[in-house]
């Protein structure tokens, strides 16, 4: 547990980086420092590993005060990631990986072949072991740069702006693939970035920052999104914030419903019928192995005559579907604004029809998942005021 | 051009060839075992460096004639009067690039080292310069190429190595002498530059910035 007992850091000048900052990080869990720049995140993180000295107040690793601690030892034992990695570009990936523990006294054969574990957990392909960094690419650096951090199994991992380098599309594997490590390392990690986004997906815990080096509020993700605190955190988290929150709410919490679903054997007149007996404008035509074919309208099949069959009729197109059992609210909303039907499929893991959602349904669902946040709040340990840091 | 002049004077031309190798490279040697630590300092207390820098130049302004000249008092007619101006010279060559080096190893991998546990020294030696290592050999490389055609000035006090083929050639109106010392001084400082070259890409292979 790293623990700020009333941390201020001021600079010579009078710049107040951090001002009077208390703050817990649990055992095992991601906190997040967000803010924009320059509102003290980074300096926060530094402090942790003495590369800032704070001014005043203490900073506690598992209950022992850094400041106590000889700094070459103390970072030894404290994983560090910054922005492209800070690798050493004269050192191969496996060197670098292999760093700490050589600087820990290992021999160069058993750093090296606890390099080529790291490299396996992070995703390296162990052809890379003799490159050098700038053979690599940037999400390779990056992960070579979290590989370095954790050779030496340091219970503490700092990430300075750890993804902020690479593209989106490879900002969100490396996103992924933190949470895949942690969940099977369970590192107490320091995260400081400046997208919200990041901070939301992967953070137990978010601080937010703003300029002056105060932290105005603290909490879950999930709660950061449901109760801002004020008007300046409303603001930093962004415009779509009410979407957002639903990638925490699970679909499987829908109250979904078979809705017409027929099979492209029935008739006109049957679809119409069932249509009727449901009091909706649209059936779903599905095929024998019940996978989705498209949407009919009853409004167009009223023209046709009732006899046909539906595998000859015209289908409107279903767009993409969802997985109750694996995917969020914000999925199942997203597939059903892009469905011409307004309603979105709910298949399984073969991509069978399981049933069908609806806005209406989708309102209620995200009415009971507010419900039960709330209610958490009421017995909750934190309310949702502003923390004062 | 009197081609049979080389072989019935082989006995000569290798030990000239062997003793303006030496000067020059001891000299080069020197001045960078001086220049790394003079660097490392100059890089480290910032104000130190202007002056470091203004002496040094003051030093290269300094015609080496007058510096052999001088140094004869003291060190007489010995190898040593012409390795010292020399040394001074690569000093000054190789010292701003040992300076510039070490400024060009990027700030995030500096602090990363450190964020590792990287003591300073530990720092220097491992990371900063390796790093430094492609720029000071490429001021070596100019200081060795220098120093070894430089050598022959110091057959004006007797201590020129292939130099002596210049002065005798002159004397004696014999140009087949001048003309092997140039092509043996040139292949010398060619060779020896090739060997750094050799150097740093055993050295650096990870494909650093200076050519």
């Amino acid at each position: 547990m790293i623990v700020f007992e009333h941390v201020t850091k001021r600079y010579p000048g009078g710049t107040v980086a951090v001002d009077d900052l208390s703050l817990e990080v649990p055992d095992g869990k991601i906190m997040v420092l967000v803010g924009p720049s320059g509102c003290g995140k980074t300096t926060t993180l530094r402090m942790v590993n003495r590369l800032v000295e704070p001014t005043a107040g203490r900073i506690l690793l598992d209950g022992r005060d850094v400041a106590q601690a000889r700094p070459a030892a103390l970072r030894r034992g404290i994983g560090y990631v910054i922005q492209q990695g800070g690798l050493f570009p004269h050192r191969t990936v496996e060197d670098n990986i292999a760093t700490v523990p050589r600087l820990n006294g290992w021999r160069r054969a058993m750093a090296r072949a606890r390099a080529r574990e790291l490299m396996d957990l992070v995703g390296l392909d162990l052809a890379l072991a003799r490159r050098y960094p700038r053979q690599l690419s940037g999400g390779q650096q990056q992960r070579v740069g979290v590989a370095r951090a954790l050779a030496a199994d340091p219970p503490v991992l700092l990430m300075d702006e750890p993804f902020s380098a690479v593209d989106p599309i490879v900002r969100s594997s490396l996103q992924d693939e933190l949470l895949r490590l942690q969940a099977g390392l369970r590192k107490t990690v320091v995260l400081v970035t400046h997208d919200v986004e990041e901070a939301i997906k992967v953070g137990d815990l978010v601080a937010v920052y703003r300029p002056g080096g105060h932290v105005v509020q603290l909490d879950t993700p999930e709660r950061l999104l449901s109760f801002p605190a004020s008007d300046y955190v409303e603001g930093f988290i962004g415009f779509d914030r009410g979407i957002r929150r639903l990638s925490f709410f699970p679909a499987d919490r829908l109250d979904l419903g078979l809705e017409a679903v027929l099979g492209e054997q029935a008739t006109v007149a049957e679809a119409l019928q069932a249509a009727k007996s449901v009091g909706q404008p649209w059936v779903l035509v599905i095929d024998p192995e019940r996978k989705p074919l498209g949407w009919a309208a009853t409004a167009q099949l009223e023209l046709l005559a009732g006899d046909r069959v539906l595998s000859g009729v015209p289908l409107t197109g279903y767009g993409h579907t969802f997985r109750p059992a694996a995917d969020s609210l914000r999925a199942a909303l997203d597939a059903t604004v892009l469905s011409r039907s307004g309603r979105a499929i709910g298949v399984d893991e073969q991509g069978r029809v399981l049933d069908v959602t609806s806005f209406d349904r989708l309102r209620a669902a995200i009415r009971v998942a507010d419900e039960a946040v709330a209610e958490q709040a009421a017995d909750g340990r934190r309310a949702p005021e502003e923390v004062q840091a | 051009m009197v081609w049979s002049w080389i072989p019935d004077n082989l006995g000569l031309i290798g030990q000239l060839t062997r003793q303006n190798a030496y000067i020059g490279i001891v000299s080069a040697v020197a001045g960078l075992v001086i220049a790394v630590p003079l660097g490392i300092a100059s890089a480290r207390w910032r104000w130190l460096y202007p002056p470091v820098l203004s002496a040094a130049n003051v030093v290269y302004a300094l015609p080496s004639l007058a510096l052999f000249v001088a140094l004869i008092d003291y060190t007489g007619l010995s190898d040593a009067t012409v390795i010292i101006p020399l040394t001074l010279f690569s000093v000054v060559v190789i010292l701003p690039n040992v300076v510039d080096g070490l400024r060009s190893v990027p700030d995030d991998v500096r602090q990363a080292a450190t964020a590792m546990g990287f003591g300073p020294l530990r720092r220097l030696a491992q990371v900063e310069l390796p790093l430094a290592g492609p720029v000071i050999i490429a001021g070596t490389r100019v200081a060795t190429v220098s120093s070894i055609s430089l050598v022959s000035v110091g057959q004006l006090i007797g201590i020129g190595g292939l130099g002596y083929l210049f002065t005798d050639g002159l004397d004696r109106d014999f140009p087949t002498e001048i003309y092997v010392g140039l092509i043996l001084v040139i292949a010398l400082a060619v060779a020896c530059d090739l060997l750094l070259v050799l150097a740093r890409r055993v050295l650096a292979p990870w494909g650093g910035s200076a050519s």
